[in-house]
C-alpha cells in the first residue's frame, strides 16, 4: 500500500499539535454534526429556552407578561387536574408502547417473507400513515358509535352487551390506545422492515442448521440482533406517547368526564381557551423534565442490554 | 471469514429446503414457487383493517354530497368522479400541489444528508460533548409543538421568512427522528469495513458515502419516507406561518373545503386522496430496498 | 477526565447561547406593549381611508359564503379604489383563536379577525384590540342601536365595544315533519312548554330502530354548555349573579333545568347524545332523529328528501333562546390601517349591503333597519325557515356573561352537564359541584 510504503521510507515524526487537531474524531465529529447543530439549536434548543422564561410569567399572550417567579410550579404541584392528567398520560404510554413493539414485530416478521400479495399487504399496512387524522378520527367514531356502530352489532349478535367506547369514561381512553397503535403501526413496521434487512441470511441459516426451530432461532438470532432498533422504538413512541394530543383533538376533546385529558391537551387548553400561557409552559416543562429522565433511564438501560454488532 | 458455497440451502421462508442444490439453483427455485403459507390467516385480515379507512376516503370521494350526510353511512349510487375535478378547480389544487413539492423535497434532500453525518458522526466518532449533543438532540423532541410555535415564528420572522416556504423548509431541514434512527443503524454495522477503508487512505466523508451509505439503503429510505411524509402532511405549522393563499401547502389548502359548522366531504375526501397519492407511489417504488437482498448482505470476503 | 471537563464545557456553552438567545427574543416579544397604543384618544386622529396600502380581513368562511364574501370584497375595490381590501381565509374557525394569538406574539397580526363571541371578554385585554365605541360615535351614519341587543351585549367589555356582529344566530327547534306524522303527533307550536316537548320526546323514540326524539352535542365544550344555557334561561335562572362575582346556578330555576336534561336522557332515554363530530345532522338526515336543537347554519346541510319545520324553543317561563354572535375584531397596525379597516366594516354592516349579502349566505340580518327593507321579502323567499330564526332574536334576552373567566366557568360547566347526561351524577350533585367550581374560578380572578 502507498501509504504503508512511503511511511516506511520516511523517518518516523511525530505529528503536531495542531496536525492531530484537524485529523482527530474531535473536529470531525464536530463537522459533521454542526450543520444539524446549528438548525436544531436554532429552532429547537432556542424556542424551548425561551419558553422556560414564559413559564415563570402569568402571560394571556395578549397584554404582556407579569413576572411572578415560581408561583406557576407551585400551583402545579397542587393542581389536581394535572396529576389526574399525568396519571392518564401514563396509564396510556404504558398500554401504548408496548403494544405496538410487540405487534408491529409480530407483522414486520410476517411481512418479511416472500408470500402472494406481499406488496398489496404492506402497502395496506402502510396506508394509516397516510390516512389523515380526520379520517381516522371519523373512522373510529362510526365503527365504535354506541348506537350505530358496527363494532357495538356485531358484539350484540355475537350475544354481549352493547358497549359505550368514546362516550364512557372507563373505556375511552382504551379506545384512543386502539386507535393509536393502528396509527402508528405502519411506521413501527417500516422501521422493523429495515431492521430485517440488515440480519445477514447466513446467521438465520446457520441457526437452522444446527436444527434450530424457527420461534427458537428468531429468540437466539434475530432478536439480539433488532436490540438497536427496539431501543429507537422505546424511546422515540416514548416520546411521542407521552405528548399525545392530535387524535385526543379530534375525538374526545379530553372527555367525557376527563378521561382522555393528557399532560398536552391541558396544556392547549390553558393556553389557547383559557389564556394562561404561563402556567401551560410550566406544565410543558414538568412535561420534558419527565420525558427527559425517562429517556436517560432508557438509554442506560439499553447502554446495559443492547447489543451491537461492532 | 468465508462460508463455503456449496452447503445445504436453507429457505428461511417455509419448512423444508432444498438438501444438495447449488445456492444459485436453490434461489431461482424458491422465488418461483411461493408456496401458500398460514401466514395469509393473519395478514390478511390485519391488511383489511388497516386499509379500511382509506376504502372509507375512497368511498365518499365518489358520492353525492347528501350521500355523505346520511349515517350509518351507505355506498353511492353513482360513482361521482367530477369530485375529484372539483377538488382541482375550485380552489389553486395545483399551486398547492407545487408548493408542497418543493418543501417537501427540500426536506427530503436536506434531512437525508444531514441526518446521515450526524447520524454518523454520532455512532461511530468519538469526540467531545457527542453525548450531551445527542441528548440535546432528543431533547428538542420533547416539548409538545403547540408551546414553541410562538418563538418559533418570531425566529422565523427574524429570518425574514415569514409566509414563505422558506418557512416551512428551513425549521425541517434536519429532523432528530432521522438522526436518531439513523444512529442507531449505523451501529448495526459492523465497523471492521469501515476501518478497512480508513487504513485504506479513505477521508472519513469518502468512507461514509462510499462504504456505510451503500449498506444503508433500508434506513436511509425510511428516513426519506418519514421525512415525506412529514413534510407532507403537515397542518399546524404552516397554519400558524402561512398568511398568503399562494404560499399554501396541500393540507392547509384542503382545509379550505372543511369550515366550522358546514365540511364538503367528498370533494375534500377526493382531494386529500389526490395529494396522498404521490406518497403511495414513493412508498411503493421504495419497497425494492425493503425487500432482502439475495447475496450474501455482509461479511468480509478474503 | 479531560473528556469529562469538556463534555460539561460544551453543556454549559450551548445552555449559555440557548439562554442569552431566549432573553434576547423574549424581550423583543408578547411581553411590551411599547409599539402603537391604540387607547381611544388615538381614534380621535384617524386620517381618512386611503393611502394605497392593503387591509387584510382573516375568517373561516366556505363554499358559499366564502364565494359571497370574495364577491364582496372585490365589489368593494372596484368602488373604493383608495386602497385594497383582501380578504384571506385563515383556517376553520376553530383555529381562528389560536391563530391570532400566535399572529399578535410574533408581531404580525392582520387588519381585521373573525372570531367567536366566546372570546371576546379575553381578547379586549390586549392593547392591539382596537375600542370601537369612539369610531362608532364619530360615524353618525354607522347606528349602533340598529344592532340586536344582545349583540351589542356581546361585543361590549367594560364599556368598551370591541368587536361589530359578523354572524348572528340563535337556537330554534328543528323537527323531521315526517317522523311527527307517522307518529301522528301534531307539530310543534310556539305555544309549547317542556311538557309538549318531553312527551313528544319520549313518544319519538323508538329502541328497536334506534330512533331518537332529541339529540345534544355532549362533548363537554361551549357546545355543550350554550344549549344548556337556553335551558336555564328558560326556567328563569342566570349563570351568574348581577355584578358577576358568584355563581347563581344553584337555584331552583337551575335545579328544573338539569332535572329536565336528566329526565330526557337518563329516565327517557330518548336523546342521541352527539360526540361533538356533528353526526347528529346525519342522523337526522337519515330519519333516526326527530328533534333538533340548533341554527341556521345547520339547514344547508339538511338533505332535499327530508321534510323540515322550524319553531322556536319550548317554553317553562319563558321561550327564552340564546345568541351565538361571531364578531369582527378590529386590530391596531397604524392609524390608517384603522382608518381603513372601520371604512370597510361601516360599508359591509351598512343595511343594504349586509342585506344583499343575507340573500346570497343565508345569514340572518344583524340590523332591525334590513327586516323592513323591501328586499328582505326576497330573503325570505330564498330562505323561508329563517322567518323564524329572525324572529327568535327577540327571545334573546340574556347573553353569557363576559368575563374574561368565562372560558373557565364554561368547562366546569361542561363538565358538569356532561356527567348529567351520561347518568353520572343526580341535577342537584352536579349544580353544587359547578357552582363551588365557578365560585373558586370568579375567586381567582384573571
Amino acid at each position: 500500500m502507498q501509504v504503508a510504503d512511503q511511511a516506511a521510507a520516511l523517518p518516523a515524526r511525530r505529528a503536531s499539535a495542531w496536525e492531530r487537531l484537524l485529523a482527530s474524531d474531535h473536529l470531525a465529529g464536530w463537522g459533521f454534526t454542526s450543520p444539524a447543530m446549528i438548525l436544531i439549536a436554532v429552532f429547537g434548543v432556542a424556542p424551548i429556552a425561551w419558553s422556560v422564561v414564559l413559564s415563570f410569567q402569568r402571560n394571556n399572550l395578549l397584554s404582556g407578561g407579569t413576572w411572578i417567579g415560581f408561583r406557576n410550579y407551585e400551583r402545579l404541584m397542587h393542581d389536581p387536574v394535572f396529576a389526574h392528567s399525568v396519571r392518564i398520560t401514563v396509564l396510556y404510554t404504558v398500554l401504548f408502547v408496548p403494544i405496538s413493539i410487540v405487534l408491529s414485530l409480530a407483522v414486520a416478521v410476517a411481512l418479511n417473507r416472500k408470500l402472494w400479495f406481499i406488496r398489496l399487504y404492506r402497502t395496506a399496512i402502510f396506508l394509516p400513515v397516510v390516512a389523515s387524522t380526520v379520517a381516522e378520527a371519523i373512522l373510529f367514531n362510526w365503527l365504535l358509535d354506541p348506537y350505530f356502530g358496527i363494532v357495538n352489532v356485531a358484539l350484540v349478535k355475537l350475544g354481549l352487551p352493547a358497549q359505550s367506547f368514546f362516550q364512557d369514561p372507563s373505556q375511552a381512553l382504551f379506545c384512543i390506545v386502539a386507535m393509536t397503535v393502528w396509527g402508528w403501526l405502519g411506521f413501527c413496521v417500516i422501521i422493523y422492515l429495515a431492521a430485517l434487512q440488515g440480519i445477514p441470511r447466513e446467521l438465520i441459516e446457520a441457526a437452522e442448521i444446527d436444527g434450530a426451530t424457527h420461534w427458537r432461532s428468531f429468540q437466539r438470532v434475530q432478536l439480539p440482533l433488532l436490540g438497536p432498533t427496539t431501543l429507537f422504538l422505546v424511546i422515540y413512541l416514548s416520546i411521542n406517547a407521552l405528548q399525545l394530543f392530535d387524535e385526543i383533538y379530534v375525538t374526545t376533546w379530553g372527555g367525557p368526564l376527563g378521561a382522555t385529558t393528557v399532560v398536552v391537551y391541558y396544556l392547549y387548553e390553558q393556553a389557547f381557551q383559557f389564556f394562561e400561557a404561563g402556567y401551560a409552559t410550566a406544565i410543558a416543562y414538568v412535561l420534558f423534565l419527565g420525558i427527559l429522565a425517562l429517556t436517560v433511564v432508557q438509554l442506560l438501560l439499553g447502554r446495559r442490554f443492547v447489543h451491537y454488532r461492532s | 471469514m468465508t462460508e463455503p458455497l456449496d452447503k445445504p440451502f436453507t429457505d428461511p421462508a417455509g419448512p423444508g429446503g432444498f438438501p444438495g442444490l447449488d445456492s444459485l439453483e436453490a434461489e431461482i427455485a424458491a422465488a418461483g414457487r411461493r408456496r401458500p403459507s398460514a401466514w395469509h390467516l393473519f395478514l390478511a385480515p390485519t391488511a383489511a383493517i388497516m386499509a379500511f379507512p382509506f376504502v372509507w376516503m375512497l368511498v365518499t370521494s365518489v358520492s353525492t354530497l347528501a350521500e355523505t350526510r346520511r349515517f350509518p353511512p351507505q355506498l353511492p349510487h353513482a360513482i361521482q368522479w367530477h369530485n375529484f375535478v372539483d377538488a382541482w378547480t375550485m380552489a389553486p389544487f395545483d399551486r398547492w400541489l407545487l408548493n408542497t413539492t418543493v418543501v417537501a423535497i427540500a426536506s427530503v434532500a436536506g434531512n437525508l444528508v444531514f441526518c446521515s453525518l450526524a447520524g454518523y458522526a454520532l455512532a461511530r466518532l468519538r469526540f467531545i460533548g457527542s453525548n450531551v449533543a445527542f441528548l440535546v438532540i432528543l431533547a428538542t423532541l420533547m416539548v409538545p409543538f403547540q408551546v414553541v410555535m410562538i418563538p418559533t415564528l418570531l425566529i422565523v420572522r427574524s429570518m425574514g421568512l415569514i409566509d414563505s416556504l422558506g418557512a416551512l423548509i428551513v425549521p425541517n431541514l434536519v429532523t432528530p427522528f432521522g438522526i436518531f434512527l439513523l444512529r442507531q443503524f449505523f451501529k448495526t454495522l459492523p465497523v471492521e469495513i469501515e476501518e478497512a477503508a480508513r487504513i485504506d487512505g479513505a477521508s472519513r466523508v469518502g468512507t461514509l458515502v462510499k462504504v456505510v451509505l451503500p449498506q444503508m439503503k433500508a434506513p436511509l429510505a425510511t428516513v426519506a419516507i418519514m421525512t415525506l411524509l412529514w413534510a407532507w402532511n403537515d397542518f399546524l405549522w404552516p397554519l400558524i406561518v402561512i398568511q398568503s393563499p399562494d404560499q399554501m401547502t396541500l393540507p392547509l389548502g384542503l382545509s379550505t373545503f372543511q369550515g366550522a359548522h358546514f365540511t364538503n366531504w367528498p370533494v375534500l375526501m377526493a382531494g386529500t386522496l389526490m395529494s396522498q397519492l404521490p406518497m403511495l407511489v414513493v412508498f411503493v417504488v421504495a419497497q425494492r430496498w425493503f425487500v432482502q437482498s439475495l447475496s450474501v448482505s455482509s461479511g468480509i470476503k478474503g | 477526565m479531560s473528556r469529562q471537563r469538556f463534555s460539561a464545557f460544551g453543556a454549559v456553552s450551548l445552555l449559555t447561547v440557548a439562554f442569552v438567545l431566549a432573553t434576547v427574543l423574549a424581550s423583543g416579544c408578547g411581553g411590551s406593549s411599547t409599539s402603537t397604543t391604540s387607547s381611544p384618544a388615538a381614534a380621535a386622529s384617524l386620517p381618512a381611508p386611503g393611502g394605497g396600502g392593503s387591509v387584510v380581513l382573516w375568517h373561516g368562511y366556505t363554499d358559499v359564503e366564502r364565494t359571497a364574501t370574495d364577491a364582496f370584497v372585490a365589489k368593494y375595490n372596484a368602488t373604493n379604489p383608495g386602497f385594497t381590501m383582501k380578504a384571506v381565509f385563515a383556517g376553520n374557525n376553530d383555529y381562528a383563536l389560536q391563530k391570532l394569538l400566535t399572529a399578535l406574539a410574533a408581531g404580525k397580526a392582520p387588519d381585521i379577525s373573525y372570531q367567536y363571541g366566546s372570546s371576546m371578554a379575553n381578547l379586549a385585554t390586549s392593547p392591539k384590540v382596537v375600542d370601537l365605541g369612539p369610531l362608532m360615535s364619530r360615524s353618525p351614519g354607522f347606528d349602533w342601536n340598529d344592532f340586536f341587543p344582545a349583540e351589542r351585549l356581546a361585543t361590549t367589555v367594560n364599556g368598551k365595544v370591541i368587536g361589530v356582529p359578523a354572524l348572528v344566530d340563535n337556537l330554534a327547534l328543528v323537527y323531521n315533519k315526517a317522523l311527527f306524522d307517522k307518529a301522528g303527533i301534531p307539530y310543534p307550536t310556539k305555544d309549547w312548554t317542556w311538557t309538549d316537548f318531553r312527551d313528544a320526546a319520549k313518544k319519538l323514540t323508538d329502541p328497536a330502530t334506534k330512533q331518537f326524539g332529541w339529540a345534544y352535542v355532549n362533548d363537554g365544550s361551549e357546545d355543550t354548555v350554550w344549549r344548556f344555557l337556553a335551558v336555564l334561561w328558560q326556567a328563569g335562572g342566570d349563570l351568574l349573579n348581577t355584578d358577576n362575582t358568584k355563581a347563581a346556578l344553584d337555584s331552583p330555576a337551575g335545579l328544573k333545568a338539569m332535572q329536565l336534561l336528566y329526565d330526557m336522557a337518563v329516565t327517557d332515554k330518548s336523546v342521541y347524545l352527539d360526540k361533538g363530530d356533528g353526526n347528529y345532522l346525519n342522523l337526522f338526515n337519515s330519519g333516526k332523529i326527530a328533534m333538533l336543537w340548533t341554527g341556521p347554519w345547520d339547514l344547508s346541510s339538511i338533505n332535499q328528501d327530508v321534510q323540515y319545520g322550524v319553531e322556536i324553543l319550548p317554553a317553562d317561563v319563558s321561550h327564552a333562546t340564546i345568541a351565538g354572535p361571531d364578531n369582527y375584531v378590529v386590530l391596531d397596525n397604524g392609524p390608517q390601517q384603522v382608518a381603513n379597516a372601520w371604512a370597510f366594516i361601516q360599508w359591509f354592516c351598512s343595511p343594504d349591503i349586509h342585506l344583499q349579502y343575507a340573500i346570497a349566505t343565508g345569514h340572518l340580518p344583524i340590523r332591525k333597519s334590513e327586516t323592513k327593507l323591501p328586499a328582505y321579502q326576497e330573503f325570505l323567499a330564498k330562505y323561508p325557515a329563517d322567518e323564524v330564526f329572525v324572529a327568535n332574536l327577540d327571545n334573546v334576552t340574556k347573553v353569557r356573561p363576559n368575563v374574561a373567566t368565562y372560558p373557565k366557568i364554561s368547562s366546569a360547566l361542561g363538565q358538569a352537564v356532561q356527567s348529567v347526561l351520561l347518568g353520572r351524577a343526580q341535577p342537584q350533585q352536579a349544580l353544587d359541584a359547578a357552582s363551588r367550581q365557578i365560585d373558586a374560578i370568579l375567586a381567582a380572578g384573571q
